[in-house]
């Protein structure tokens, strides 16, 4: 093990941070948001984002010993079974340098870029269990410290962290509050000398909240702001050794079970007050950025997941045989494998250019698209997976084989880091309060009844009528998407195009109120979510063309399969939002839900009943 | 019309004691055939010779009796059969006598209609069997047409209109018929006869209206009254989390000094949503217990308090949405723009603005001394009750409606009986 940290470390000082090149691009990161205008800002996106080869090399020489370790020493299915990963296992994976892939290497940690800790995070979703432990110490645990902590805080407590000789867990979620703040009892009362804080309350559902000795911890404090009292989030950093600090027995969970849940007390635990992460009564904007930031990197361990779930399916595909063909040959798995290969691709795509769009100079805020990128690939990993056992039959099934504890695995996707359903919120309504402040200008003008406003918005309703053809600068003349992709390019341009006239409907019927209508939202997320996953799509496909990469005819393939089909996802669910609620079936929806809310229980007669 | 005016005739006749005839005397057939309101209208030849008129019939009656003595009033079968006590096995019994005496069932239309106006004293007028065994007195297969010419005209119209008459009364107690009726009728009347025409409206229409209330009230109502108090506050209440909770049990007791002591019950009923609107009342504004306030379940009415606040002046309400609120998305956009007529479904109401209600409860007793025991309880799990004035706010009770219930024997009893109270 030794050895191979040795050979990290090398590496590591062979390619100095400085040497780490970094291309020079858009100041901001506002791709997803400008969808929402209808505008396709190109030069964000096109051409795909690189790494340098230099760069390339060095993260080859961290993927291989993971890689090996990965499948030489961690024992899923023993981790599954026991609920716990074993601790030469974790010794393992701190030597690799593994709980420290995103420090700064002042403080020992790898100091990877987000690319690279993307291309890492493939392989460490191999096993579900070391993910999210790896997830809830750097993604969010210690989280907090790098991106607002000062830099005393950092020298404390980040080279710990780094080498794996601290683990840290976020502490946030309350029995009585998920994502409300309002609703956080665990409070911080400043002592009489001022120079610490009492810290009581308890948190559930701590992610390594048993094995962790540094805790970020959100809680309530008073602060008087102009003679007012209010109370505020604040953000801490508290370590075990402070005292009065308890953690639970490990819940029993139905995935990922050796990552270590439970639930974590404090009381009257002393946090001195330089232990406060940004400001007292700024923890909000703390937890908010800490949860924003950590989402992107689930978009490549799912396609790694799903990679490696093709290779292990398509061995048993090739294999077996049912009436003297084999179960390849069948029209309907086949089908299984371009779904598989298709959301492996996408989500590829879409991570990995969130991922360089991040890597950008400046302070680039992509929450958007990480958000997008968790939707579509936690989305895409549960289908797959339960496509995969479907392949696989009865086998699937089964506890001697690995694909059921995929599935239970991958089931928590779709509900930690955000729900999807908050996700879509968050990327629908940011999208339309960008797109709302540039408009508003123009939709009051044409609600005060301006002559000439209206008659602009007239002759756009009547061209897109008469069939417009939409050209954003794809294809074409000075186009950057590659010929090939001439029909995909074209189905997303037009989508954008109708994307922005319908998120200006939207906003003139609802206006702010639109915060209220969740089901609108969703479409409009779902429309951005597929805008955004195109895009990615014929970016890289653009690219490996371009270059010749190998096999790039079939990444052609599967971005024009996947444009296709969400082209017309999207023409539907815009359709859809241009009717009225008592059209599109919302009001029925609706109804239905109140129904049977209002009696708790599904309320339909059996249908075997009589009335006489 | 015509129908309709016949069936009141028939009622109006058989409201009057009938009479039964052992031995049909045939002399004033023309004379009872001519008055017959029945046959004015449609000279059929008529079969049956239990035929009467009310103008004769004190004669009638003298003449019986004087005659063969066989002449039973109707009525005195139904008392004869009962021997003391009104139920259904003694009004059963009195079929079955009326049905043994005579193979022909002379006098059954009489009878039949004595019948359904004696149900509600035996307390059988929702029973299904019971009419089915009225039905059942009709003589089979006779009035059954058997011609085109019959089936056109109005066959047997009397008995028709009694049969009608026995399916309207179960339409009025809200009774369905079943099979058995169903195959009663066809083997009276025959297909497509006007008591099966009737049978088949009420089919239509009964199946459609026996579920047509969403909130159905529990037949039979519970008897006991902290059962009967946790229903209607449930019902009041319409929250599924709402909890009821048994503050106190009745109780009678006689102390030894020979004191008898009563306790009358207090049933309350709190939701969750109401504790924490309780738990955000301003102590210093006093919350108020109001009532009674009456609540109709079918034929029973009880009566419930509430502890309601004051309506809070506007700049008391409800906190705002702050901007730090939601960790994930924001809860309110930052536009200047409002949503457009065409999607604002709300209809435009002038609506009252009430205070809150805190909590309910039905007690045994309307006094404020049992209410002060109710609120006594709410503040185990509502602890700001301490702090906060309690006004007590009484009417002086259901008294007139108690009184104009008392003079209707019969009628379901008021359960709670009530003082008057006074206000503090």
């Amino acid at each position: 093990m030794s050895g191979l940290s040795l050979l990290l470390r090398a590496a590591r000082a062979a390619f100095p941070a400085g040497a780490r090149q970094l291309r020079t691009g858009g100041p901001r990161c506002a791709y997803a948001k400008e969808l929402f205008l209808g505008k396709l800002w190109k030069e964000e996106v096109f051409p795909y984002p690189e790494i340098s080869n230099e760069e390339l090399e060095e993260i080859n020489q961290f993927v291989g010993p993971v890689e090996k370790f990965f499948n030489e020493e961690v024992d899923s299915k023993k981790i599954d079974q026991d609920a716990k990963i074993p601790p030469e296992t974790l010794k393992g994976l701190k030597s690799l340098g593994l709980f420290g892939m995103q420090i700064p290497e002042e403080y020992g940690g790898l100091g990877l870029s987000n690319t690279m800790y993307a291309r890492l995070g493939e392989i460490i979703s191999l096993d579900g269990s070391i993910a999210v432990t790896l997830a809830a110490h750097q993604a969010i645990g210690l989280k907090g410290i790098l991106i607002a902590g000062t830099d005393e805080q950092k020298e404390k407590y980040l080279p710990k962290l780094a080498s794996g000789e601290h683990v840290a867990a976020f502490c946030l979620t309350e029995p009585g509050s998920g994502s409300d703040a309002a609703s956080i009892q665990t409070r911080a009362t400043m002592s009489e000398d001022g120079k610490s804080f009492l810290l009581n309350g308890s948190k559930i559902w701590i992610s390594n909240g048993g094995l962790a000795d540094i805790f970020t911890v959100f809680a309530r404090t008073e602060v008087v702001k102009d003679g007012v009292k209010t109370d505020k989030i604040t953000a801490f950093i508290v370590e075990r050794a402070f005292g009065g600090v308890t953690s639970g027995k490990p819940e029993d969970k139905l995935g990922i079970r050796g990552s270590n849940t439970c639930e974590v007390h404090f009381e009257n635990t002393k946090v001195p007050v330089e232990n406060v992460i940004g400001e007292v009564g700024g923890g909000f904007k703390v937890a908010m950025n800490i949860l924003n930031s950590g989402r992107f990197s689930m978009g490549s361990a799912s396609a790694g997941m799903i990679k490696k779930l093709i290779e292990m399916t398509a061995e048993y595909a090739c294999t077996r045989k049912q009436f003297n063909k084999k179960l390849s040959d069948f029209g309907l798995i086949q089908e299984k494998f371009a779904l598989m290969a298709q959301k492996a691709y996408v989500m590829e795509s879409m991570a990995y250019l969130t991922a360089g769009m991040m890597d950008r100079p400046g302070v680039p805020d992509c929450s958007v698209e990480a958000a997008m990128v968790k939707v579509f690939s936690s989305e895409g990993a549960w289908i797959c997976v339960s496509e995969a056992l479907q392949i696989l039959g009865g086998l699937g099934y089964m506890k001697d084989y690995p694909y059921e504890r995929y599935l239970r695995d991958s089931r928590i996707l779709l509900i930690f880091e955000g729900t999807n359903e908050i996700l879509r919120m968050y990327i629908a309504l940011t999208g339309m309060q960008y797109a709302g402040k540039i408009l508003t200008g123009k939709i009051k003008e044409m609600k005060k009844g301006n002559i000439s406003v209206a008659m602009e918005i007239f002759m756009n309703k009547f061209h897109d009528r008469m069939g417009r053809k939409v050209d954003l600068g794809l294809i074409g003349k000075g186009g950057v998407a590659h010929p090939s992709l001439d029909e995909s390019s074209k189905k997303l341009e037009e989508n954008v195009y109708y994307f922005g006239t319908t998120v200006e409907g939207l906003l003139r019927r609802f206006g702010k109120t639109i915060v209220d209508e969740q089901l609108v939202l969703k479409r409009v997320a779902d429309v951005s979510i597929n805008l955004y996953a195109m895009t990615a799509a014929i970016s890289r496909a653009s690219r490996s063309m371009s270059i010749g990469l190998r096999n790039h005819d079939h990444e052609v393939l599967l971005t024009n399969i996947f444009c296709t089909e969400a082209y017309f996802k999207n023409n539907y669910a815009m359709a859809e939002l241009e009717k009225y609620a008592a059209e599109n079936l919302d009001d029925s929806i609706k109804k239905v839900a109140q129904q049977v809310l209002e009696k708790r229980a599904y309320i339909c007669s059996h249908p075997l009943d009589r009335t006489f | 019309m015509n129908c309709v005016r016949k069936l009141l005739l028939a009622r109006e006749l058989s409201a009057r004691p009938g009479v039964l005839r052992q031995l049909a005397p045939g002399l004033d057939l023309l004379r009872l055939q001519g008055s017959s309101c029945a046959q004015r209208f449609w000279p059929v030849p008529v079969r049956s010779h239990s035929k009467f008129t009310p103008a004769v019939k004190g004669d009638q009656e003298k003449d019986g009796e004087s005659r063969d003595g066989s002449l039973v009033p109707l009525e005195e079968l139904f008392d004869r059969a009962c021997k003391g006590e009104r139920n259904k096995a003694a009004f059963t019994r009195a079929v079955e006598l009326f049905c043994q005496r005579d193979v022909r069932r002379r006098g059954h239309i009489e009878f039949i209609y004595a019948a359904l106006q004696k149900m509600p004293q035996f307390g059988v007028e929702r029973e299904l069997d019971v009419y089915n065994k009225i039905l059942d007195v009709f003589p089979k297969e006779v009035f059954v047409p058997r011609n085109f010419i019959q089936r056109m005209f109005n066959h047997y119209p009397r008995q028709q209109e009694c049969g009608i008459h026995v399916l309207e009364q179960m339409e009025n107690y809200g009774i369905m018929p079943d099979n058995q009726t169903k195959f009663l009728l066809l083997q009276i009347f025959g297909a497509k006869s006007h008591p099966v025409r009737k049978y088949q409206r009420l089919m239509y229409w009964f199946p459609k209206f026996k579920h047509v209330n969403p909130y159905p009230v529990p037949v039979p109502l519970p008897q006991e009254p902290i059962d009967l108090a946790r229903i209607s506050l449930q019902r009041i209440a319409a929250d599924l989390s709402a909890k009821v909770t048994v503050y106190q049990m009745p109780l009678t007791d006689i102390l030894d000094s020979g004191k008898e002591i009563t306790q009358p019950h207090i049933v309350g009923i709190q939701s969750p949503d109401q504790q924490e609107l309780l738990a955000h009342h301003n102590p210093d504004r006093p919350v108020f217990v109001e009532g009674p306030f009456p609540l109709w379940l079918k034929k029973t009415c009880v009566y419930y308090y509430v502890l309601r606040g004051e309506l809070l002046p506007p700049g008391e309400k409800g906190e705002m949405l702050d901007s730090e609120r939601n960790f994930y998305y924001p809860m309110h956009l930052d536009l200047d723009l409002d949503r457009g007529p065409w999607d604002d479904e709300e209809f435009d109401v002038d609506e009252a603005e009430e205070g809150p209600i805190f909590a309910m409860c039905m007690a045994g007793a309307g006094d404020q001394a049992t209410l002060a025991k109710w609120i006594l309880g709410l503040q185990q799990n509502n602890p700001i009750l301490s702090q906060t004035p309690v006004v007590f706010h009484l009417a002086p009770g259901p008294r007139e409606l108690l009184a104009a219930s008392d003079s209707e024997p019969g009628e379901e009893e008021i359960p709670q009986s009530r003082r008057a109270q006074q206000e503090c």
